[in-house]
């Protein structure tokens, strides 16, 4: 009997990381954090509240955060994500791998954790450097740790939760155009959200970008909000089961060539 | 003992019927040619005895087990496939992606060297699978197949792409591994590419099995014409008219589908008739001729 094993799932995923090279998966990531910090550090710098030592807070640059984060990362998950899943498409690996015992959902899984992890990542940096460049801009004040955390925790959960739905829909629908002209779509609305009805915010993913803001401007005025908890984690908890309900259907599905 | 057996294996689409009701039989270390048409359902018959393809009726059973969506897993592990296109990734190198098999069955640096030098692709290891010929990657896939060391290969038109050398290599190839106890079921549409290689052929056409068994069964199975040599055709043909269809061509009578016994008579008969004859044989045929009469004329 031959020693060879099947579908495990520690090599699936380990495979997920060693697919990444060359694929400028990183480059994608590197690109999150710069874009969303270099917008946060602009928008701080320029505003009026900064200007004045005595109105110079963390509100300044988590405004800019809460605005940056909905403007950057849907389009940028969403590249992230078809560059994960058209390689499959293209080098004929969903076949492949279910010759082997690996089945496309339990692939679109290991292919969430791995990126998931470089988007875990890639928050902890973007939040770090924000803060950094903060002290070294000039804000003494003290830091908001538990409004600054609920952000960052929030709007993680929603970008893993638009990255999920973007790994399904790139599987799914092989012309990886479709998938990014929503990840367009999906910006629009992340950035606009705001300015709709509360209900317009829970409609999509994107939505709830604007749930998570914590500080932004009222007329002039600069103001903070908690983060919508409720709210993202019926979201989390709607998303993961969808995700485990379409993989697992992802694995019964014939193979296609 | 049959590495491979099916009962009555079927899929349908729709109300379209792709294979319908094979029984196939693939002995154990055999070279089994599996031979149709373009659409006669070689790629589908081969994705349901690797249970990528859920049949719609009948049954497969792998060196004895039943082979299905409980047991895929374990009996995937020692059936090697290359099913349609080749596959691998074309942003990583043959090494990369041999690497990425190698991980995710478990195997052990010596068995995938052993499956590179099987297809000769040693050299090409460090070079993008997207700069690869179609050759080089369907070696990269065979390969891929190779690596676990299976007891059964199941290949889908491996030599789709290759040139002339390169067919006699996996031909080679898969003479050296049934030598060793492999079965190693090949699909074509090509006969002569796995002619030489084939010892058992299982010939599919429009989902129907229309022959298995040995090469020398397939060429008993299909008569070849017999040729009467005389001066005298027509007065020849008169003698047997009625009891056999003959045509006269040239010097010659030609004479379908008769056996040893009734070919006897036929000489005996056109003798007595007085009829001038100067030699009996049958047609040289070749397995191609067997193929085309056989996938033609969609019946035995
Ligand atoms: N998923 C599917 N849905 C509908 N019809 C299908 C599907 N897969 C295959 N078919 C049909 O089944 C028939 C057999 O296809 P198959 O790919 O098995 O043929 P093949 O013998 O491998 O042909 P080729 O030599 O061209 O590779 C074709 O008519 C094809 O259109
Ligand atoms: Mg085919």
């Amino acid at each position: 009997m031959s020693a060879v094993t099947v579908g495990a799932t520690g090599p699936v995923v380990v495979n997920e990381f060693a697919k990444l090279r060359h694929l400028r998966v990183g480059l994608v990531a590197g690109l999150m954090v710069l874009g969303t910090v270099a917008l946060t550090l602009l928008s701080t710098v320029t505003s009026a509240e900064f200007a004045d030592p005595a109105t110079r807070t963390w509100d300044v640059p988590l405004a800019g955060l809460s605005l940056a984060v909905p403007m950057v990362s849907p389009l940028l998950l969403a590249v992230v994500a078809s560059r994960m899943v058209d390689i499959e498409h293209q080098g004929n690996g969903w076949l492949m791998g279910s010759t082997s015992g690996v089945t496309p959902g339990a692939l679109c899984r290991a292919k969430l954790l791995t990126a998931g992890t470089v988007v875990v990542a890639a928050t902890v940096v973007t939040h770090l450097a924000v803060w950094a460049l903060g002290r070294l801009a000039g804000i003494d004040a003290p830091v908001p740790v538990g409004l600054w955390a609920g952000f960052a925790v929030t709007s993680l959960a929603v970008n893993l939760v638009v990255l999920a739905l973007h790994l399904v829909l790139s599987a799914k629908v092989d012309n990886q155009l479709v998938a990014l002209g929503i990840g367009l779509l999906g910006t629009v609305v992340a950035v606009f959200g705001s300015g709709f009805p509360g209900w317009f915010a829970h409609a999509t993913p994107w939505g709830y970008y604007s749930l998570v803001a914590v500080a932004g401007y009222e007329g002039e005025h600069l103001v903070t909000t908690a983060p919508s908890y409720l709210s993202v984690l019926v979201l989390v908890g709607l998303a993961a089961a969808l995700f485990v309900l379409v993989t697992s259907r992802f694995d019964r599905q014939e193979a296609r060539s | 003992m049959d590495t491979v057996t099916t009962v009555n294996l079927t899929k349908s689409y729709g109300r379209q019927a792709v294979v319908q009701g094979l029984d196939l039989r693939i002995p154990q270390g055999c070279v089994y040619g599996f031979l149709g048409p373009n659409g006669s359902g070689k790629s589908t018959t081969m994705k349901m005895l690797l249970s990528l393809v859920q049949p719609s009726a009948g049954e497969v059973h792998i060196m004895g087990e039943p082979m299905n969506r409980r047991t895929r897993r374990r009996q995937l592990a020692r059936i090697g496939s290359l099913i349609e296109a080749p596959p691998g990734y074309g942003h990583l190198t043959g090494g990369e992606n041999l690497r990425l098999v190698q991980r995710s069955l478990g195997l052990d640096e010596a068995q995938v060297n052993r499956a590179v030098q099987a297809v000769r692709l040693d050299k090409q290891l460090d070079k993008k699978v997207a700069n690869y010929s179609l050759g080089m990657k369907q070696r990269l896939g065979i390969a891929m197949a190779l690596a676990r060391e299976p007891r059964l290969l199941i290949l889908d038109e491996p030599t789709n792409g290759l040139d002339p050398a390169g067919i006699e290599e996996i031909r080679e190839l898969l003479r050296r591994l049934a030598s060793r106890g492999v079965t190693v079921m090949v699909s074509s549409h090509l006969l002569g590419e796995i002619d030489k290689a084939a010892d058992h052929f299982g010939i599919l056409a429009e989902g129907r099995l229309l022959f298995q068994g040995s090469r020398e069964q397939l060429f008993a199975a299909a008569v070849p014409d017999v040729l009467i040599d005389t001066p005298e055709p027509r007065q020849a043909s008169a003698v047997l008219d009625g009891r056999l269809t003959t045509r006269v061509e040239g010097g010659s009578l030609r004479i379908g589908g008769i056996d040893n016994r009734v070919t006897a008579r036929v000489v005996a008969d056109l003798v007595g008739a007085g009829a001038p004859i100067y030699g009996v044989r049958r047609e040289e045929q070749s397995l191609e001729d067997v193929f085309m009469t056989l996938t033609a004329g969609g019946r035995l």
